[in-house]
């Protein structure tokens, strides 16, 4: 059946994982919840939910609406004018799209990697403690203290270590992207959501990231939304497939892609579409 | 650094606030920039309709009798309005051609290195100031057309003749051989002698009619013409290579696939599909002339006389520009007076022309864009 | 058509194309050429030696002991013409009332012209205004000044076809027989001797003050009026500009009024120069009454008027042009929006905000007609910044450039004698602005180079 595409999978690691780990301790709900671009319904009535400390994937062809859903998250489809949403979206207990909520402390809370590194053109120190400062960390030697602990979670600290100075563009693309995951981290979030983070990378790099998201599993929640399904099959415990917006499956990653339960997903995991 | 998801609702309140007093004073700043030019029109409005309660507008507008500083005084100002134009058309007759076809080439003709070096040309065409210009016409120009102006004039006539008669005795020629149906190379060759030695006696006559011109003066209206055609230059050029560019490489493609020339190409396609940004460019040029005072105050000799015959460049004339550079000195300090209402006037008149200019150029772009669907 | 004919067509029509574009580049050096020439002339000329004594004179400059030794040498040399002249005069004393009103006027015009060329006779009280205290101070003047002691100037009216034609005849004519006739061609011969001109590098020709409306000195007050002005074109025009854009670009929502306030800005930007000078005159000199007449204050917010659109276009440009990621890395930090305008946009938008800004302050620099009513005399004083008053300065009409190039092409009573300062002053501006530009322009090369790492 599948089996001769899974050899990927790592059993060992994912036997701890319990099934019901979602429902005991979720950090992230959605509860029939939709997102409209005017009137066009790009995410339907999706209803699932984030474990804490595991790593989430969010798989689909180009257009389901899962980098869509990804933003709502951390409400950067604010950005965009026609952008409303229906249902319930539920941070660790408090409702996303809330009244009383304060968008800037929840994104400080939930940070997030794009597709595409984005430095400042501003040196290696001042871009990962941009977050910090904002916060009102001043003291240089705090600041400093910060950069070098996110720096080394994100695995770059031993290659710019000497280069803090320089500015960020002079980087290659990998070690944006680390200096980017870096500078997320700098402003201690509780979860980690990722856009296709490996997209415009080398293959070498992809591999650097995905060895360091699976060493802040456990430390931190995190989200990966990848077009990518191996990859999505090497670094998460739990996968959600959406197709045109609508939630198709959701579980533990190694049941979706050895024994998945509704055709669509056996279609898209095997190749026959998307 | 674990931050409150909710803000208590008094610093709702004051984050509200806050952002809708900073949201005011943006606006408010960036209105007082847009304020300034209702301000504009206000204050010269309201300084000029006096003149028209004091004198009425038949005798501005008709009568070419300007003595505003006799008794009785006379505002017919229509001379000083023919001037503007005057120098207007000759300006834009100068900078037109010469300018489309330097967009052409630069857009289409020239390889890379050389536009890079030819743009510096043009920015600094554009960047030297106005009384720069108005100097060297005043100093240089004027004083060389009043001695050499002949001499000077038949020059240009065979410096610019050649190459436009040149090629139309080639066209000229390839059309009647061809409606004669001859093939002979032997044709087209005498058909070509018969005509360029027809060209020839052509530009030899005007020549020497030019040379035996006499300048009385050197600041005249022909002068002023030169110089600001070669202001409006740097403007045309530049809006019309935004056009030309903008025709697409999809366009220049298909007709070369189609085994076009490159000029068929130019002349067919692009120059008619880039028509109404070449039109805006020269409605621009046109703005750039019409409000220029120093070199009209400086060179044109600033006569209030409609030339005789009216198409005569040799003679001095007078602009709206110069008219109120100049008379305002005189009439300042009589405030209140028809004299001084009379010049605010005739700067209605630019505003309300350059504003018309202004809508024009800016509804022929509009209505470009929708034809090409962007 | 044949092939032949559409190749040639072809041909011709990419010849047209250069010919356009070397005509434009022609146009450009004709116009610059002698602008540059005869503007370095200010500068770098042949001087006299009664150049070197006003220097000293007036501006305190030389070795005195240098400059006395030549002046005695020269005087030495003009002596015989002074002898000749004073015996010439007691002469016409002793001659009968025919020959003397045959010979007064034209002593008298060599005199004087004897006096334009190398100065009061010795012996003279000295005269009070300064063009009048010394001789020609620049070679190529004396040479002019030669010919009008040597010859005169009348018209020839024989032929009636023509307007007069201007003839030069020499005056040893008028005085033959006497003893003033060899004069003449003792002047001629001996004129470097009388003036000893020397090559003179006069960089401080843009620091002088001028002396005697030009006459002598420099055009300082000019290059600090124009340098006045911009400054405070920009201060007024700069925050407004970059708040205005930043608000645009940032936070506002299409509706009727921005589109209104954006037709309004446009509009702005075509407003002839000439309106703005009677804005300027009508609204804060008259209506406001910010001042009582011609001011650095009403000249600079008018000049601010002008660049206004310019400044906010540029940086408009720059805001949009910022990458759209950079906002998005921000916010998603938890920066707020304003948070993220000042520490991201801006400074990421900066160098092109600063392009437009040199351009606008070139722009501003070069223009005339905005400070004719509100700012620009003739003569004035230079107010330094530092030890006058702030609102001294701000209340004072100022010379400036571009206003002080027309004023001496024009209106100044000796337009012939100083050429080379109407030259040296367009050469200045022209710099300036040319300068500018420049900066810019290296600026703009430096953003992309920046903004890609």
């Amino acid at each position: 059946m599948t089996e001769g595409k899974l050899a990927m999978v790592v059993p060992g690691r994912r036997s701890e994982i319990s099934v019901d780990a979602p429902l005991r301790d979720p950090v992230v709900i959605a509860e029939e919840f939709s997102i409209f671009y005017g009137s066009n319904e790009a995410v339907c009535q999706v209803s699932f939910n984030i474990p804490r400390n595991l790593v989430t994937a969010v798989i689909g062809p180009s257009g389901c609406g899962k980098s869509t859903y990804l933003r709502a998250i951390n409400r950067m489809n604010d950005l965009i004018p026609r952008c409303h949403t229906k249902g319930r979206l539920v941070f660790e207990g408090q409702e996303v799209y809330g009244p009383k909520v304060d968008v800037a402390s929840l994104r400080q809370r939930i940070g997030m990697v794009f597709q595409k590194p984005n430095p400042f053109p501003k040196s290696v120190f001042d871009n990962v403690a941009y977050g910090p400062r904002i916060l009102g960390v001043s003291n240089r030697t705090r600041l400093a203290e910060i950069i070098e602990r996110s720096l080394r979670r994100a695995a770059l600290w031993d290659e710019v270590k000497d280069r803090l100075g320089d500015n960020a563009l002079s980087l290659s693309g990998g070690q944006q992207q680390r200096m980017c995951i870096a500078r997320a981290l700098a402003v201690d979030p509780d979860v980690l959501l990722m856009d296709e983070p490996t997209s415009a990378l080398d293959p070498k790099s992809t591999a650097h990231i995905e060895d360091l998201i699976g060493e802040l599993r456990g430390q931190y929640t995190i989200v990966i939304v990848t077009h990518n399904m191996q990859q999505a099959a090497r670094v998460s415990d739990f996968t959600a497939f959406l197709y045109e917006g609508w939630l198709i499956e959701y579980g533990l990653t190694e049941q979706i892609f050895t024994k998945p339960a509704k055709k669509q997903t056996e279609d898209y995991i095997t190749g026959r579409f998307g | 650094m674990r931050a409150d998801l909710l803000v208590s609702e008094r610093k709702r309140r004051v984050r509200r606030a806050s952002g809708l007093v900073g949201h005011s004073l943006l606006l408010s700043i960036t209105s007082s920039s847009a304020i300034v030019v209702l301000f504009i029109f206000y204050f010269i409005f309201r300084d000029a309709l006096p003149f028209f309660r004091l004198e009425g507008i038949t005798e501005f507008l008709g009568s070419t009798r300007w003595y505003p500083s006799s008794s009785p005084a006379e505002f017919g100002a229509a001379a000083i309005f023919f001037g503007s134009l005057l120098v207007t058309l000759g300006a834009i007759t100068v900078a037109m051609p010469l300018g489309v076809s330097a967009a052409v080439c630069l857009s289409d003709i020239l390889p890379f290195n050389l536009r890079q070096a030819v743009k510096p040309v043009i920015e600094i065409l554009a960047a030297i100031p106005s009384v720069a210009y108005g100097f060297f016409a005043l100093v240089v120009l004027a004083p060389l057309l009043q001695e050499n102006g002949g001499r000077i004039l038949s020059v240009a006539v065979w410096v610019l003749g050649v190459p436009v008669l040149g090629l139309a005795v080639a066209l000229v020629g390839d059309l009647v051989v061809g409606r004669a149906g001859s093939r002979h190379s032997l044709a087209r060759l005498t058909a070509y002698a018969v005509l360029g030695v027809g060209a020839l006696l052509l530009l030899s006559a005007a020549s020497r009619a030019l040379a035996g011109l006499e300048i009385s003066s050197g600041t005249n209206a022909l002068n002023v013409s030169i110089i600001l055609g070669i202001m409006a230059l740097p403007t045309i050029v530049s809006v019309s290579e935004d056009a030309l560019q903008a025709a697409g490489r999809e366009l220049r493609e298909g007709s070369y696939a189609l085994g076009a020339t490159r000029a068929e190409t130019i002349m067919r396609v692009i120059i008619p599909a880039a028509s109404s940004g070449i039109a805006a460019a020269v409605i621009l040029g046109i703005m750039r002339v019409i409000g220029e005072t120093m070199v009209v105050w400086m060179a044109s000799g600033n006569a209030a006389q409609i030339p005789s015959p009216w198409y005569n460049l040799l003679e001095p004339i007078r602009t709206l520009t110069a008219t109120i550079a100049g008379d305002m000195g005189e009439a300042d300090h009589v405030t209140g007076s028809a004299r001084y209402h009379v010049l605010f006037a005739m700067a209605m008149a630019l505003l309300v022309i350059s504003f018309a200019c202004n809508l024009a150029s800016e509804w022929i772009v509009q209505r470009q864009r929708k034809k090409m669907g962007k | 058509m044949q092939l032949a004919t559409r190749k040639l067509l072809d041909r011709s029509f990419t010849t047209l194309g250069y010919l356009s574009i070397a005509l434009m580049a022609v146009s450009l050096l004709v116009i610059l050429t002698p602008i540059f020439g005869r503007g370095l002339g200010a500068m770098v000329f042949k001087g006299t030696t009664e150049f070197r004594l006003l220097q000293l004179e007036k501006f305190e400059r030389g070795d005195r002991a240098k400059v006395e030794a030549e002046q005695a040498l020269a005087r030495q040399a003009r002596q015989p013409v002074y002898d000749m002249l004073a015996g010439f005069r007691q002469e016409l004393n002793t001659m009968d009332v025919a020959d003397q009103e045959k010979y007064r006027a034209p002593l008298r015009q060599v005199e004087e012209a004897v006096r334009e060329l190398l100065g009061p006779f010795p012996g003279e009280q000295r005269p009070v205004m300064p063009r009048m205290q010394y001789g020609q101070t620049r070679w190529e003047r004396a040479l002019v000044k030669q010919q009008e002691v040597v010859s005169k100037l009348e018209y020839d009216y024989s032929d009636p076809t023509r307007m007069g034609v201007q003839v030069l005849v020499p005056r040893v004519e008028d005085f033959a027989g006497t003893s003033l006739e060899p004069i003449f061609t003792y002047v001629e011969a001996h004129l470097a001797e009388m003036l000893r001109p020397r090559w003179t590098f006069y960089p401080r020709f843009l620091t002088d003050p001028s002396l005697d409306s030009h006459m002598f000195g420099g055009i300082w007050p000019e290059v600090l009026g124009t340098f006045y002005l911009t400054l405070g074109a920009m201060l007024f025009a700069l925050p407004m500009g970059v708040i205005s854009a930043v608000y645009l670009v940032e936070y506002a929502r299409e509706s009727h009024l921005i589109n209104f306030l954006r037709t309004c800005i446009s509009t702005l930007a075509g407003v002839p120069s000439i309106v703005f000078a009677l804005f300027g005159l009508a609204f804060f000199i008259n209506s406001l009454r910010l001042t009582e007449g011609k001011s650095l204050l009403a000249g600079s917010l008018t000049l601010g008027c002008l660049v206004l659109p310019t400044v906010i276009r540029a940086s408009e440009e720059a805001i949009r042009a910022v990458p759209h990621t950079y906002k998005e890395a921000a916010l998603s930090l938890g920066a707020g929006r304003w948070h993220t305008i000042m520490t991201v946009i801006l400074p990421a938008a900066l160098p092109g905000i600063l392009t437009g800004t040199v351009i606008s302050m070139g722009r501003a620099a070069g223009e005339t007609a905005p400070i004719i009513f509100t700012a620009a005399v003739s003569v004035g004083r230079p107010l330094n910044l530092f030890t006058a008053k702030f609102w001294e300065i701000l209340s004072q009409p100022t010379p400036a450039l571009p206003w002080n190039v027309y004023n001496l092409c024009t209106e100044h009573e000796a337009v012939d004698e100083i050429r080379h300062v109407q030259y040296g002053m367009v050469l200045a501006l022209v710099l300036l602005v040319l300068l500018l530009n420049a900066t810019a322009i290296i600026l703009r090369a430096r953003i992309s180079r920046k903004l890609r790492g």
